[in-house]
């Protein structure tokens, strides 16, 4: 577990080299926010203003974990899996995806902000929504990745298989952001945290239980 | 021949079901009213679906942890027969929806979750065909194929007993146990359940046995 540390610092290390595919990623950020802008206009209801911006979340997120293991195919697949386990390997993609997810998702929050105006009346709900999300996404979509990349490189293949599997997931997200929004207090959606939590931890768990059986030639 | 006395069993009692559940009197309710009697086809089709793909995640985990192709086989052909019923279940039970809700389709939790199943399982299944090598394409789709089952429980299980749904026993709508009768739908609807899970488990090892014969 030791080699989790490193292991990050290496894939974060390999993204700030590759910087074309950050900056591909900011432009869609940027040039995405500014099309609903134009289209939508200023005065958005709440509704409105939190789906779009979920599928500016969403489909940035497909498009950043289908890059999970372009590291990791071919010959190089074998030099991973020489310097770590693929236990050690799924946790370090996930925090590494969560925490990529959640910069990805406030910048995307920013720049709403920036266009639209602030509409979210209690910020911090909101963000534990964001964060919980994005561990979610994560994990989803790591595995839904990994297991295209091992069956032979299909690029759609990553979001067939993924896009049901987040629904529910989104479905949750939403409905705490659309209460953070309207400033509903903790109490009131103590439960969906919760219970978006325990999916977390229930989709984070079969990732690391299953992702071993990926991990092999 | 094996396992004839359960093919027996599940034909005989299917035929019952269907029989005697046009046949028996049952609770008259306002709007639900003789439409009740779809609940021995509808949500026996459910009950159906839920145990083939239980028995495919259960040769799922069979596969990854022996290595036995068979297993992998089993998977698939219980995971095909529980498609089957999924598309079945959504049949019956759109029909009932336009008559007691008024619309074939409503933004209903449980409607979400059985569309978001069939989804999952289509995906599972283009994962398949995708793939060659028979060995890595029993170890892929059995990963992905546990993951979908423990969340198709979440959706259909879980989720929609957490939000308003139109379905009894959700959101303020009573239960179908707080309808009197129980005993007399029992009668039939238990019966129902049993016979449609055994007639697809000869369902599916029938494509489980063609599937072995056209190799």
């Amino acid at each position: 577990m030791s080699k989790i540390g490193p292991l990050i610092q290496r894939y974060a290390k390999q993204e700030l080299r590759n910087s074309n595919a950050i900056f591909s990623l900011g432009l869609y950020l940027v040039g995405i926010t500014y099309l609903t802008y134009l289209l939508s206009g200023q005065n958005t209801a709440d509704s409105t203003w939190n789906t779009l911006l979920w599928i500016v979340i969403f489909f940035g997120a497909i498009h950043q974990t289908s890059r999970s293991f372009e590291f990791e195919s071919g010959d190089y697949f074998f030099y991973y899996q020489s310097i770590a386990g693929p236990r050690e390997t799924i946790v370090a993609k996930l925090i590494y995806n969560s925490l990529y997810l959640l910069v990805l998702s406030i910048t995307a929050w920013a720049l709403f902000t920036l266009f639209y105006g602030n509409a979210v009346y209690n910020p911090l709900i909101f963000a534990l929504g964001l964060a919980l999300g994005c561990i979610g996404f994560s994990a989803i979509l790591t595995l839904a990745n990994g297991i295209a990349e091992r069956s032979g490189k299909n690029a759609t293949l990553s979001s067939i298989l993924a896009i049901p599997l987040t629904i529910p997931l989104l479905k949750i997200v939403s409905a705490i952001n659309i209460q953070a929004m309207v400033g509903a207090p903790l109490e009131e959606v103590r439960e969906m945290i919760g219970s978006l939590f325990a999916l977390d931890l229930a989709i984070g768990l079969l990732a690391y239980l299953l992702f071993p059986y990926l991990w092999q030639d | 021949m094996t396992g004839r006395f359960y093919k027996a069993l599940g034909v005989v009692l299917v035929l019952y079901s269907l029989i005697y559940g046009l046949l028996t009197t049952v609770p008259d309710l306002p709007i639900i009213e003789q439409s009740i009697r779809n609940l021995f086809y509808h949500v026996s089709m459910w009950f159906a679906m839920v145990a083939m793909m239980a028995g495919s995640f259960g040769n799922a985990i069979g596969f990854l942890r022996s290595d036995h192709l068979k297993k992998d086989q089993r998977s698939v052909s219980l995971a095909e027969t529980g498609m089957l019923f999924a598309f079945l279940g959504l049949f019956t039970g759109m029909m009932w929806a336009k008559f007691t809700w008024g619309a074939w389709w409503t933004n209903d939790p449980k409607l979400n979750g059985s569309a978001i199943t069939i989804l999952i399982y289509l995906a599972y299944f283009v994962l398949r065909n995708g793939t060659e090598e028979p060995r890595k394409k029993a170890r892929i789709s059995a990963v992905y194929n546990i993951f979908a089952f423990v969340m198709m429980i979440v959706f259909i299980g879980i989720l929609p007993r957490m939000t308003d749904s139109l379905h009894p026993g959700n959101g303020g709508n009573p239960g179908f146990n707080s309808y009197d009768l129980d005993n007399r739908l029992r009668l039939v609807f238990y019966p129902a359940v049993v016979g449609w899970i055994f007639v697809g488990t000869w369902i599916a090892s029938l494509r489980y046995r063609i599937k072995n014969f056209s190799k």
